[in-house]
């Protein structure tokens, strides 16, 4: 196989790739302000922005002392916990989904307990955040953990002899010596709760305004205003690729390391 | 051919005190290093108690220990037993629980992998640890950075510096928190030779001037001797000779460390008596009064202390003079390093040369040693030392 060979069928792949976003593309952009500004498209924007943001500074504030603990200590069942962590990046969001239902819902495992607080999960934006934190943020425990990992220790030591506390250390060296793992994991964890369907729609339901994100808005709208779904799938193909573009240009290989 | 020599002379003093001490020295204790820590497959057993204001040497080969002591004067591992103290303040003491954590420890350390802050520029790193006031911290890091020569790269960032100036930036941030003890582990050993000798002879001015304490650990012979007001051989985790160079070089207490400091003649012999010495099938003339008769001792000699003689020349009175061939050669580049060969009586009967001799280039093309491979040599009595077996 000579190199041309290789350009030919890397070509070929990409067509296969770029040609449905340019079916998909085609298709939007000549549509009116209705299908861009309807309140439905709007609705679902605004609640998906808004929920996958939340999912994850969740991810954050309880996954950075996992990923820290995971990229520095051992401790037995390491490799369990680790794994545990990784699943949900496999598993089909509709097993997620059903997994949540049976743990918050109004039979689940918890249903009762939460019910004694007066506090229902399923079917609120609630449930919406915790779907897609379920399974967004192990996006961000994976790259935070190489990115902790990847500190070397000697800094720590060093600003240790230097007279700085341990605390302090944390944050002035592993830190921001980590920050452009954390931020990649964080652009990534942001896509995907964007992008989370099949965990949403069984937990949380499909009421517009309240747990219609884009994804599920698309999905409805198959069926009810095909332009409203054409204009949201563009503007998640856009928002995508932009995040995955960002995530490059963050990533550690850029900065120098040593 | 007679071999039996009679002592002209004798200069040195039986010593009264053991072979293994440290210098005398009036300056007080500044490191007072006693520590054991056993690990799976090594054990650290360091003693050791080390004068002020002067740059102390830990040399041995690499798997010595001498980094593993480093790290537990820096607190960054727990010996099992022991103690530390640094100017009297106790940092580590097993018998009354102290450890004290690094950050209370006022130790600089520069270390050969340097691990500078990487998203720090070069006046940051050096800023790091100084506790002042704004303006009191950017005056410290500008004459800091003057010290060190870097007036000008103070907004670099570590990769933008060459190895040289990277060190030099270590070294300052090290200094900057005013520490005890400087503590150097192989700080120069990824350079380049021509840094190399610039930064020693820098570093050297710089202890001179700032009379710091300072630790310093190296493999390379030649930097420990030229940096060392006092150093000691570390091997197998043990310190097995502490002295001033000069001293260690002299009179190794042992052929290990004989060894170590590139004495290359070291031959078993056995004491005839109060003046005379058997190696191999030869009788030398030698102090050999700190031994008993009989004893069985080694004959420790520098391979660039043998003399050549030609075989020609004059014959002034000479003693322990051999006859012989130069068998083979190699050189370094500054060094010619032969290996000569006895005729009759050999001391090492068993090998196939008696003696290393090392000569400086230009002494060997002066001598004309690369055709005239017959030579007479002598051993001079102040040249030999001997160790116990």
């Amino acid at each position: 196989m000579n190199r041309i060979s290789f350009f030919v069928l890397t070509g070929l792949f990409l067509f296969f790739l770029t040609l449905p976003l340019l079916a998909l593309v085609l298709r939007a952009l000549p549509l009116g302000a209705d299908a861009w500004f309807s309140a439905n498209t709007l609705a679902a924007l605004q609640l998906s922005l808004v929920t996958a943001t939340f999912s994850t500074f969740l991810a954050f504030g309880i996954g950075t002392p996992v990923a820290y603990l995971l990229a520095r200590e051992n401790f037995f069942g390491k490799q369990i916990v680790d794994t545990l962590i990784d699943l949900p990046m496999v598993l089909p969001p509709a097993v997620a989904g059903i997994a949540l239902l049976m743990t918050f819902g109004r039979r689940g495992l918890l249903g009762p307990t939460l019910s004694f607080f007066g506090i229902e999960l399923p079917f609120t934006t609630a449930a919406v955040v915790l779907a897609q934190t379920f399974v967004a943020a192990p996006f961000y425990v994976r790259s935070a953990k190489a990115g902790f990992g990847a500190v070397d220790r000697k800094l720590e030591q060093m600003s240790a002899l230097l007279g700085v506390s341990n605390l302090e250390t944390f944050f002035r060296i592993t830190f921001a010596l980590a920050a452009p793992s954390l931020v990649s994991g964080l652009l990534m964890t942001w896509a995907r709760a964007l992008g989370e369907f099949g965990a949403t729609i069984l937990f949380a339901g499909n009421f517009p305004g309240r747990t219609q994100t884009m994804p599920l808005a698309i999905y409805t709208g198959l069926e009810s205003n095909l332009d409203s779904a054409l204009a949201l799938a563009l503007i998640l193909v856009v928002i995508s690729f932009g995040i995955l573009f960002a995530v490059r240009a963050a990533s550690p290989k850029g900065i120098v390391l040593r | 051919m007679n071999n039996d020599w009679r002592l002209e002379t004798c200069h040195s003093e039986p010593s009264e005190k053991s072979p293994i001490s440290s210098p005398q020295s009036p300056i007080p204790t500044m490191l007072s290093l006693h520590i054991q820590k056993q690990f799976p497959a090594f054990s650290l057993d360091i003693s050791l108690d080390a004068p002020q204001e002067k740059i102390i040497v830990l040399f041995g080969a690499s798997g010595a220990g001498k980094s593993l002591t480093l790290a537990a004067i820096a607190g960054f591992i727990a010996p099992d037993a022991g103690r530390i103290a640094l100017n009297e303040r106790v940092l580590y003491d097993a018998a009354r629980h102290v450890n004290l954590a690094p950050q209370a420890r006022r130790i600089g350390m520069v270390r050969q992998d340097l691990a500078l802050f990487p998203h720090l520029t070069a006046a940051q790193n050096i800023a790091y640890g100084i506790r002042a006031p704004r303006a009191t911290q950017e005056k410290r890091v500008r004459e800091l950075l003057t010290l060190v020569n870097l007036e000008a790269f103070g907004a670099r960032k570590p990769h933008e510096l060459s190895g040289g100036q990277q060190q030099r930036v270590a070294l300052a941030r090290a200094l900057a928190i005013e520490p005890a003890l400087l503590l150097l582990d192989e700080p120069f050993s990824a350079l380049d030779l021509p840094t190399r000798v610039e930064l020693r002879g820098e570093l050297k001015t710089l202890q001179r001037a700032l009379r710091r304490s300072m630790l310093f650990v190296t493999h390379d012979l030649g930097e420990a001797v030229l940096l060392a007001d006092e150093m000691a051989i570390v091997e197998n985790g043990r310190v097995l000779q502490f002295a001033t160079p000069h001293e260690i070089l002299r009179t190794p207490v042992n052929a290990r460390v004989a060894q170590t400091v590139g004495v290359k003649n070291i031959l078993p012999a056995s004491v005839i008596d109060a003046n005379t010495l058997r190696v191999g099938e030869i009788n030398l003339q030698a102090d050999t009064r700190m031994f008993a008769p009989h004893a069985r001792v080694v004959l420790c000699m520098r391979p660039e202390r043998v003399m050549l003689i030609r075989p020609d020349s004059p014959s002034v009175e000479r003693v322990n003079t051999l006859e012989g061939d130069v068998v083979a050669e190699e050189s370094d580049g500054d060094t010619v390093m032969l290996r000569f060969r006895a005729n009759g009586a050999r001391l090492q009967p068993t090998r196939d040369f008696d003696l290393y001799i090392d000569t400086p280039v230009y002494v060997y093309e002066r001598l004309n040693l690369a055709r005239e491979k017959h030579w007479r040599v002598s051993l001079k009595p102040n040249a030999m030392h001997l160790v116990r077996e």
